[in-house]
């Protein structure tokens, strides 16, 4: 533990993944420090999986490199540090969860009791039921088990709730509090930005395999502009709309102007003051979901202008 | 190590209560024992006809077992991803196909012990102590070769594919060894390089206490090397797959 509290946890180093010319991850930066909850927030398709099967040691990067405690991510796996959950793992058929669990915990080094682990994630009133034979739900919450079924440092999860109902969730990220508070760090992939808001303390938004945006739930919403506003402003060129503080992103039609601000107060007041008369004020917040879909939409622009500027 | 072992012994049980398992290895060849083992008086490679049909039985179930019992087990895993999740454990990378194959050469070994027990007090087969022993041997190690066998196939095809896949192969072993009938004519041309033939031949020589030829016994360690490479192989090219 001592460990995870000086160096980082993880280390991506300039890391890409690419699939002849799919381009998976891009050169990938980022640290994550011990204690840390941080959620990896992107769409389908982002590189949110490839980037968690090379941290797992599942697949190795074309370039760029990643260590975990100071190690590669074979031996920091293999050292039992890491508990992880992907999307793609399955469970060993025809057997009882509490066998399973039981094997899964007796490869670490250090196992917690089965008992313990089965309550942790809900699953001991199926304990003894075959695990080829659960519900969806059930299915997910016996992978989470073999994930905490010993003691580690850093728990890994790709879309952990995908299969649970809301009842399951809420019980399923209190259970999850529960191993964060014992010191550990957390690192969970998800297209969900509610859970992403509630419970990370980091997000990292990530696109088309590249890191957009790095910081608090509260940080991001504020780099998106976290207020939309939109107004009636006839006979005003854009130039003069530019220069607004505040400003992320300006949008005219005729005379109906969209903005989208990090301080709709500046931004307004400096409007006013610069003499302009507009009508129909509006001004709306600007959840996590938008400013998600203004930092992705605006890295999808760009990369739509790469291509033709290309041509040019 | 630690972990290898009870990866194997969690296998293990999973074999034990599998029903399809225990037929392939034990029910089918016992059955046949007690049907065509005593039919035939004449001789076959030598041995007496039962003498020839225990040691033929005895390898069938065992590489069934370890081709069957297999294959397709691990084209299934790999499909739900429990190759993905052991890799994620403390466990080393190759711990999955060493258990896969220790799993195979200790589930077979009831199976042999059994069709010869069968041979020894009910088709009246007398041998001495170290007879018994080098045959149980032989059969054991030409058979559990097909473990490796059915890693190669498991890893590199889908479940889909890999059921019709093992099934040529287990038909095409079982005859051309020599298994069902004792070969003769053009089918003992083609079929004495199989490895089922070179572990029914070397036991039947064994049991007529005539010298073994080296022929035999080198084919089946080509073979061993030829299915070991085949596994190394799909395993390799499958690892970023699983």
């Amino acid at each position: 533990m001592s460990h995870t509290r000086t160096g980082p946890v993880v280390s991506f180093d300039n890391v890409s993944k690419h699939y002849g010319s799919l381009k998976a991850v891009e050169r990938l930066s980022l640290e994550l420090r011990g204690g840390e909850t941080v959620a990896l927030l992107g769409p389908n398709g982002a590189g949110k999986s490839t980037s968690l099967d090379m941290l797992l040691a599942l697949r190795k990067p074309t370039s760029g490199e990643i260590r975990m405690f100071g190690d590669d991510p074979y031996h920091a796996v293999k050292s039992g540090r890491v508990g992880a959950m992907l999307q793609s793992g399955g469970l060993m058929p025809e057997v009882t969860v509490r066998e399973l669990v039981t094997l899964v915990a007796g490869l670490h080094p250090k196992p917690i009791p089965v008992d313990k682990t089965l309550r942790a994630a809900g699953i001991d009133s199926v304990a003894d039921q075959r695990v080829d034979r659960l519900s969806g739900g059930q299915t997910q919450r016996v992978r989470f088990a073999l994930a905490i079924a010993g003691e580690c440092d850093l728990i890994v999860l790709d879309e952990p709730t995908t299969a649970m109902d809301v009842e399951t969730r809420q019980r399923f990220w209190a259970s999850m509090k529960e191993e964060v508070a014992e010191g550990r760090t957390l690192l969970f992939a998800t297209h969900y930005l509610e859970e992403a808001d509630q419970a990370a303390d980091r997000i990292l938004v990530i696109n088309r395999g590249r890191l957009l945006a790095d910081g608090t739930p509260e940080e991001i919403k504020k780099r998106a502009g976290a207020k939309r506003m939109s107004f009636r402003l006839p006979h005003v060129p854009e130039q003069a709309l530019l220069g607004l503080p505040g400003l992320v992103s300006l949008e005219t039609r005729h005379d109906l102007v969209h903005i989208q601000t990090s301080d709709s107060d500046a931004t307004l007041y400096a409007l006013l003051d610069a003499g302009h008369r507009p009508s129909e004020i509006e001004v709306g917040s600007l959840g996590l979901e938008q400013a998600f879909l203004a930092i992705t939409a605006e890295d999808d622009d760009r990369a739509g202008e790469e291509p033709a500027a290309a041509a040019r | 190590m630690r972990g290898i072992l009870m990866l194997t012994q969690a296998e293990i049980n999973r074999l034990r209560r599998n029903r399809r398992y225990l037929i392939f290895t034990v029910g089918l060849p016992v059955i046949l024992y007690l049907i065509i083992g005593k039919q035939a008086t004449s001789k076959a490679y030598g041995v007496d006809f039962a003498a020839y049909y225990m040691v033929a039985m005895a390898t069938f179930g065992a590489f069934a077992g370890a081709l069957n019992g297999n294959s397709i087990r691990i084209s299934e895993e790999r499909k739900v991803g429990w190759i993905r999740q052991l890799r994620l454990t403390p466990l080393p990378a190759n711990a999955y196909v060493v258990a896969k194959i220790l799993t195979s050469m200790a589930t077979t070994i009831p199976s042999i012990v059994i069709v010869l027990l069968l041979g020894r007090f009910y088709g009246g087969v007398h041998l001495a102590a170290w007879q018994w022993l080098v045959i149980a041997v032989i059969v054991w190690l030409g058979s559990t070769i097909f473990a490796a066998l059915a890693v190669a196939v498991g890893y590199r095809f889908p479940p889909d594919q890999v059921q019709p896949i093992t099934m040529l192969l287990y038909f095409a072993f079982t005859i051309l060894g020599g298994i069902w009938f004792p070969l003769g004519g053009v089918l003992q041309t083609i079929g004495k390089g199989t490895p089922t033939y070179e572990a029914v031949r070397i036991s039947t020589d064994v049991i007529g206490n005539v010298s073994v030829p080296y022929g035999l016994v080198i084919g089946l360690v080509i073979w061993l090397a030829i299915f070991a490479g085949l596994a190394t192989l799909s395993v390799r090219s499958m690892a970023e797959a699983v």
